[in-house]
């Protein structure tokens, strides 16, 4: 039987009187990487979080390999195989940056899984070395600079071994310099294989993103948000030839 | 007579190596065998009271930094552990006639029960309206105890425990080893893994749930650890004062219990415990000099609070973290720790500044 990997039907979410995503529905299968994007306030970070269970949907459903989701615990969902990093980086900023990923290698998930030797210890130093910053594993969390933080939410979310990951503008105030950095590590990422004591078995992944021309190079899909709705589906040379996207970005008559 | 010169080398070889490299760690050696030793020098009645209520309530701040430094999980009502471990003691010393080694445990257990039924509703709950909730607590229970008088003794209490053990020399070894002991072992929860998991819950919550563990049971376990380590504090109290009664409620003690914490250090285990032996002795030194000057006024509490005050107004981390800066410096490199004085790091033999 064809079961889509992830399934997202009828995702409805309201602050107040503000519709945040409405009716959102999309399959995925398990080796793509998509790309959400949209204007300020399309719904893109709710969406992402509705998925990782930090919010819960008002209507709709959300199936992951089969499995109804919806409204379950966050930690069963990171568990069941989908993480998410957070777009305003959220640090234990007093912990030392290794503590920090111990954290997700102490999760059932990371503990269940990987070679019979588990140091937690070992697997987070793996972890930061393939986010490029265990150099600098026994400093606190505070000291780190912008794009190190992302590269630790990325570390974060990678130690727990996911089968999807959800990123949440991984090249947010980063240099072209990290952008391209960034955008490696993320196709290494996907391509999967060992990273000393983890196991990628290179994730699926969704992924928020302002900075379009780095996010076309790595994805296969693009998904376009507006006001909560999904206005456009298709691979990047679709949708950059899309007039409602186009309208969407610039305005009427922008170009 | 070979292995047992191996083991006493090792022996000496660690403290050389390990403990009298750093300030801190020798003024803890200096501690314990100071504690150990004195009732070798003095066995003064008063004198070892005050100590053994000391290492009582030592127990009993360590647990408030267990659960709210290290979980941050504001506790103003923590005096509740104390309270219902006491009772649960009393109880079962007055009523089913249990020896102290058998209701000080059970007592303890009623302080792990006490914290699964606080940490419940107060999961959902955070920073301020956590304080106000838990504060509420040990009145409620207040209450109750008043309520029924024919069970808890109404105002008055339950009197006429059992002693601790026979002798004032051996309860001061009991005391003063189990809050060493206890202290070690609440050290070592907080240095271990889950000890990780506790530190970054304060930190932030929700980014603890997005690396998958589940932070409603490790709330629940640290409530349920801090109310075990509170409870057997409370046990020994009952025991130690043949009472337990509803002073062990207040919210005074509640609150002695922050001031106690605080000004020694949170997020440290070690500066609470420091802080109780530091302020609980002073108070009773400031009432025996005070008695010799009767004219003057009732000044105590006021020196106590100026002296916490400024205390915390130049050492706002608290006395030990304080202390502890000044005589000691973190390499930059391995970020180990070394004497003030050194001019080279001695793991890495980075330049210190």
């Amino acid at each position: 039987m064809a079961q889509p990997f992830l399934e997202i039907s009828g995702l409805h979410k309201d602050f107040g009187g503000l519709t945040a995503t409405n009716e959102v529905s999309f399959n995925m299968s398990r080796d793509e990487i998509v790309g959400l994007i949209g204007p300020n306030g399309a719904g893109k970070t709710t969406l992402v979080r509705l998925i990782s269970g930090i919010l819960r949907p008002d209507r709709g459903k959300i199936r992951f390999k089969g499995k109804n989701i919806t409204g379950k615990k966050t930690w069963d969902i990171v568990n069941m195989g989908i993480a998410c990093t957070f777009q305003n980086m959220r640090p234990f900023r007093r912990l030392p940056i290794i503590a920090n990923v111990m954290v997700s290698c102490l999760s059932p998930r990371a503990m269940k899984r990987g070679e019979w030797v588990k140091k937690v210890e070992a697997k987070a130093m793996d972890a930061l070395e393939f986010a490029g910053i265990s150099d600098m594993a026994l400093e606190k969390a505070s000291t780190l600079s912008q794009g190190d933080l992302k590269r630790l939410e990325v570390a974060r979310a990678v130690a727990t071994e996911p089968e999807l990951l959800l990123l949440d503008e991984p090249f947010g105030g980063l240099s072209p310099a990290e952008t391209d950095l960034m955008a490696k590590s993320i196709a290494r990422l996907h391509k999967g294989g060992r990273f000393g004591r983890l196991h990628s078995e290179g994730p699926a992944m969704i992924i928020i993103e302002h900075k379009l021309a780095q996010l076309m190079k790595i994805v296969d899909r693009i998904i376009v948000l507006d006001f909560g709705t999904i206005i456009a589906d298709g691979t990047p040379e679709q949708i950059v030839a899309n007039p409602e996207v186009i309208e969407a970005y610039l305005g009427e008559g922008g170009v | 007579m070979g292995l047992l010169g191996v083991y006493f080398r090792r022996t000496v070889g660690i403290l050389r190596t390990e403990v009298l490299v750093l300030p801190s760690r020798v003024a803890v050696l200096v501690f314990i065998v100071a504690l150990m030793a004195l009732p070798i020098f003095t066995q003064d009645y008063y004198f070892l009271r005050v100590l053994i209520l000391t290492s009582i309530f030592a127990i009993f701040a360590a647990s408030w930094d267990l659960l709210s430094g290290f979980t941050g999980q504001m506790n103003f009502g923590h005096a509740l552990f104390f309270g219902v471990a006491a009772y649960v003691t009393a109880l079962l010393n007055l009523k089913l006639g249990l020896p102290p080694y058998f209701s000080i445990p059970l007592g303890a257990v009623g302080g792990v029960l006490t914290g699964l039924i606080v940490g419940i509703p107060c999961l959902r709950l955070k920073g301020s309206y956590l304080a106000l909730t838990t504060l509420a607590f040990p009145i409620i229970l207040t209450g109750i105890v008043f309520a029924i008088p024919s069970i808890t003794g109404g105002e008055l209490g339950l009197a006429g425990l059992s002693r601790l053990t026979g002798s004032r020399v051996m309860d001061y070894y009991l005391t003063s080893g189990l809050m060493l002991i206890l202290g070690f072992t609440m050290w070592k929860i907080t240095d271990s893994k889950t000890g990780i998991i506790l530190h970054a819950i304060r930190e932030d919550e929700l980014a603890v749930r997005t690396a998958g563990v589940n932070t409603t049971r490790y709330k629940l376990l640290a409530f349920c650890m801090s109310g075990f380590f509170a409870g057997v504090a409370g046990g020994l109290y009952a025991h130690f004062m043949r009472l337990a009664g509803p002073s062990g409620l207040e919210v005074g003690l509640s609150f002695q219990v922050i001031i106690w914490a605080v000004f020694g250090g949170m997020v440290t285990i070690y500066g609470p415990i420091a802080g109780v032996f530091i302020l609980y002795p002073l108070m009773e030194i400031l009432r025996i000099v005070l008695d010799q000057f009767p004219s003057l006024p009732e000044i105590r509490m006021f020196i106590f609070a100026a002296l916490v005050l400024l205390t915390l107004l130049f050492m706002p981390e608290g006395l030990i973290p304080w202390v502890r800066d000044k005589i000691e410096t973190e390499c930059p490199r391995c970020k180990v720790r070394n004497v003030f004085s050194r001019q080279r790091c001695r793991i890495c033999d980075a330049a210190l500044d």
